[in-house]
């Protein structure tokens, strides 16, 4: 560790007194790749990343930390405008219809290889979107995911309960696992970040989708006033649920670190902290599958890698031999036994399969399963805007200020019929 | 001899307001062109509300940051306006904060208040206050922003007051004491009115720069929870990096600049009376 | 009397905890070890004090780098700073041309002109200019000083005309009287406009933030705010040592040059 960050070091030093020069030593095609985590993700997508550059002569791929999804796509976005952009990167599904539209992404059909990746069918960008059939392929699946319940066994099973199946068991078993000292909560039944992804997941249990068939925005109507009256329901009636202080992955954090810390007894986050909830936690975690209330029913999440038009071919290139090379089995098998993301391609979960992993990590089995409930993003333009414009920026004032949930969602509607 | 000097605040200083104007009459996302849209920017951010409430949590922000630090400011300036060692360390120690980056103090404050684990939090929970959300309550996060910048720039005014009690001459306050004028007597009649220039100066400046407050909430709650602490810079910062909607964050600054360069007038009003020394 | 007195030391006392105890406990913090910030330790000296903090900042920031670069855009800044004012301090103050009060009246206006108003323009020139994310982006829009113009003006006219007279009918020329005679006479200007200017600069967050995109040219208070940002979770201790890599320089600065950061301080508002 401590010797590639010093040579990481030397390498950028000696890049940034040579100018901006483009190839490295030995000549290597270098290609530049903006990422979005830190801590144990990172970790694993650095050597993952040595790996390739150790693997091949021809590239070099150099990784540089931008902050959350948010922060590195706001980054991206403005260095492309500045004319700085990286070679690729990964962003979030929901921006990439904007993107696409705004011209770019590179379309990747015609890379070598693009039509046999294997790719796992609901985690690719076919299967992440409702009526994008017609689109180029604008993205290869990296760190995907869906949100998981995570439980504490122990606290589970104190109260002999098991993973609740509906909201109704959720609402319970939430009261149930809720303990006091006087006016103190001592535990929290249930806690999720009051966020988008996690409005959507419930949106879409409720039986609503984002935009109707016209294609205007709906937020599901009914469907996402239900979904906002749970999570109204769980902090105020019940008083079950912490609403997780912070903004964006602040939220995410303070999440883990309840559930972690025994603050909270059950809680709704990504696959992608599967690992580091079952070794960080002091007592066993039991994943299952989101409560559904007319159907069982996940969003897919996490991130594509995305290729950007304005780099040069050969930098393209180079970023595509990596993105092959991440959708290699040991690569892609990897990736997700080490985070918790779900692995992308179709001869990863066969391996690992045949190799007994589901049997030895049952909460990897869960979220494996849980992929079947997975709904589509509309191909929309006006998606990311609809995320951070119009549903954002109300949830936590709908949820925390317990407001009349109906209005709400008429009030969003009307803002994006506006523009 | 100036000919640079006039190159480089040109092009820093007054193109940029001028692109700011033309910009905030667009539509515009930086990635495709921009669509000329007449004043709908403006318009927007007043009918919608957006304006009126950015600029009252700035406003109420300023405002306690402004009464709070000068009347600290003040206080430690009279309490340690005296020789001694002890007593120069802390007046070094409150100052220090003053010179310390945004980034350490906002980072610093956000371990002490944290809710969970934090000293602050733990007191409060020792007094019985039960578990306060300094930085996640939306009905107290703005007012905490506020206490954490009063904290970085009280220094600042002390020093102020203290260069100001300066002019405060001896021989009046011993003139005074000798007519039997108590502490506050002395304070409220002669240090006082001698004092009310440089009061009007701390004032304004920190009004001003409390208008410009950005750091703080970049590093602290990135506007949140629930926009409590989404002030004017911020908002501007989060058009333009994070939504891409750069035609409303430039009509968004003309309007910052239009309230600045307002209270800068007042400030230049009320320096006024202090005898050129402006 | 007593009372007064009372009062004051109260106060002294309360400034001095106020402010002393949260820069001891960022140390106390960065000393302990993982487990005891878990715990929730409120012990004020830590259990097992530990530089491991320290080690794994190192590990993961790029700190050597992000110091440099950090000090060297805040010193280009705070020479051109001086570079550009001395000339134009002195032809504001002491020479006579058509235009003075205009180009005078543009600096008063510069300096009401905060850098939030004018960032988004200024980074879309930049980025017009293909200088974003370069060396030149963090030093440019700095690079004049409206106010450290208005400062050396003020401290140039206090000089007597009848100096500049007696250097003139010795045969001096302009750039000698201004390097030779004027510059050594405001001196304690120019110092204060360094100091002033480094602090402000090896300390600013907003500008870099805007005008860099990778590690290249990232200064240190971007790092280390980047830093608690990369799912840090509860690790404090980790933040806290970053946080005492970054107000240490500023704090010992802040100690050597005391008196003259005062001054500068004070000095600005005469």
């Amino acid at each position: 560790m401590r010797g590639s960050s010093r040579r990481a070091f030397v390498a950028g030093a000696s890049l940034a007194l040579a100018g901006c020069g483009r190839a490295v030593g030995g000549g290597r095609q270098r290609a530049t790749l903006w990422f979005a985590y830190g801590g144990k993700n990172r970790e694993v997508l650095l050597s993952l990343v040595a790996r390739f550059n150790a693997s091949q002569a021809r590239y070099q791929v150099t990784p540089t930390y931008q902050g959350d999804y948010f922060e590195c796509l706001a980054k991206t976005r403005t260095a492309i405008y500045a004319g700085v952009a990286p070679t690729f990167t990964h962003v979030v599904g929901e921006v990439r219809p904007y993107l696409a539209g705004a011209g770019v992404l590179e379309p990747l059909d015609d890379y070598p290889g693009a039509s046999t990746l294997g790719l796992v069918p609901a985690l690719s960008q076919r299967g992440s979107y409702t009526g994008a059939d017609d689109q180029p392929l604008w993205a290869v699946p990296f760190n995907r995911s869906t949100p998981l319940l995570y439980c504490n066994a122990a606290a589970l099973d104190a109260a002999a309960l098991s993973p609740p199946e509906s909201w109704d068991e959720l609402v319970a078993a939430a009261s149930r696992l809720t303990t006091r000292d006087g006016a103190h909560t001592t535990r929290w039944g249930y806690e999720v970040p009051i966020d988008w992804w996690f409005f959507c997941a419930s949106l879409a249990q409720a039986g609503g989708s984002l935009l109707d068939a016209t294609g205007s925005l709906s937020l599901g109507g009914d469907a996402g006033a239900r979904a906002l009256r749970l999570w109204q329901r769980l902090i105020h009636d019940e008083r079950s649920m912490r609403p997780p202080p912070g903004r964006d992955y602040n939220a995410w954090q303070a999440t883990n670190q309840d559930f972690l810390a025994g603050r909270a007894a059950m809680v709704c986050t990504s696959t992608a902290f599967l690992r580091y909830m079952e070794e960080n936690a002091r007592f066993s975690v039991r994943a299952a599958r989101l409560a559904g209330l007319v159907r069982r029913a996940v969003p897919t999440g996490g991130t594509f890698f995305t290729v950007l038009r304005g780099a040069p071919p050969a930098e393209k290139e180079a970023a595509w031999a990596f993105l092959r090379f991440m959708c290699e089995t040991p690569q892609a098998i990897e990736w997700a036994t080490r985070t918790g993301y779900l692995p992308v391609t179709e001869d990863a979960v066969a391996t690992l399969r045949r190799s007994g992993h589901y049997e030895r990590s049952p909460n990897d089995a869960v979220a494996q399963a849980q992929l079947g409930d997975a709904v589509g993003w509309p191909w929309s333009r006006e998606l990311f805007r609809v995320q951070r414009e119009i549903v954002t920026p109300r949830l936590e004032a709908a949820v925390l200020q317990n407001l009349d949930a109906a209005r709400v969602i008429a009030d969003a509607r009307r803002e994006a019929a506006a523009g | 001899m100036l000919g640079p000097s006039v190159l480089v605040l040109a092009t820093f200083f007054v193109a940029p307001l001028a692109l700011a104007v033309r910009d905030s009459l667009t539509s515009w996302d930086l990635l495709s062109p921009p669509v000329y849209v007449g004043l709908a920017n403006y318009a927007r951010l007043v009918a919608s509300g957006e304006l009126a409430a950015l600029v009252g949590r700035t406003l109420q922000f300023a405002l306690v940051v402004v009464s709070l630090s000068m009347s600290l400011g003040l206080a430690l300036a009279l309490a340690l306006n005296r020789p001694g060692r002890l007593v120069a360390f802390v007046r070094s120690a409150v100052f220090s904060a003053y010179v310390v980056s945004w980034v350490s103090v906002a980072l610093l404050w956000m371990w002490l208040l944290d809710a969970d684990q934090g000293v602050f939090a733990a007191g409060a929970r020792a007094l019985g206050l039960g578990r306060v959300g300094f930085l996640t309550d939306p009905g107290v996060a703005r007012l905490t922003l506020a206490v954490v910048t009063v904290w970085k720039i009280t220094g600042f005014s002390m020093v102020v007051f203290l260069v100001g009690l300066q002019d405060v001459p001896r021989d009046l306050l011993e003139a005074a004491s000798l007519d039997g004028a108590g502490a506050w007597a002395r304070f409220r009649h002669v240090t006082w009115p001698l004092l009310r220039p440089t009061a009007a100066f701390v004032g304004t400046t920190s009004l001003i720069a409390s208008f410009q407050a950005f750091d703080v909430v970049r590093v602290m709650t990135q506007g949140g929870p629930v926009k409590a602490t989404t002030l004017l810079v911020y908002a501007i910062y989060e058009q333009v990096f994070l939504d891409l909607r750069v035609g409303r964050a430039s009509a968004l600054t003309v309007v910052f600049f239009a309230l600045l360069s307002g209270l800068s007038m007042l400030q230049l009003w009320l320096m006024r009376g202090r005898g050129g020394r402006a | 009397m007593r009372p007064a007195r009372a009062v004051a030391n109260l106060l002294t006392l309360l400034a001095a905890g106020l402010w002393l105890f949260p820069y001891l406990w960022m140390v106390s913090t960065s000393l302990r070890p993982l487990s005891e910030i878990v715990a929730g330790e409120l012990s004020f000296w830590p259990r097992a004090p530990t530089v491991e903090a320290y080690r794994e900042v190192a590990r993961t920031l790029p700190l050597l780098r992000q110091l440099a670069v950090t000090s060297a855009a805040a010193v280009a800044i705070a020479l051109s700073q001086i570079a550009f004012a001395l000339p134009a301090g002195y032809a504001l103050a002491k020479l006579e041309f058509t235009g003075r009060r205009l180009v005078f009246g543009l600096v008063l206006a510069c300096l009401l002109i905060p850098g939030q108003a004018t960032f988004v323009p200024v980074f879309t020139l930049l980025a017009r200019a293909r200088l974003v994310n370069t060396f030149p982006a963090l030093v440019l829009p700095f690079a004049v000083s409206a106010f450290g113009t208005f400062l050396v003006r003020q401290a140039m006219l206090a000089v007597p005309d009848s100096v500049l007279e007696a250097a003139r009918l010795d045969g001096a020329g302009e750039i000698t009287i201004l390097t030779r005679i004027l510059a050594p006479m405001v001196r304690p200007t120019l110092v204060s406009l360094f100091l002033l200017s480094f602090v402000f600069h090896w300390n600013d967050y907003f500008w870099p933030l805007v005008a860099t995109t990778d590690d290249t040219w990232r200064t240190l208070p971007l790092g280390v705010a980047l830093f608690r940002e990369q799912g840090t979770g509860v690790r404090w201790h980790l933040v806290m040592a970053a946080n005492v890599i970054l107000s240490l320089p500023a704090l010992a600065l802040f100690s050597v040059a005391q008196r003259h950061l005062l001054r500068a301080v004070a000095g600005s508002v005469k």
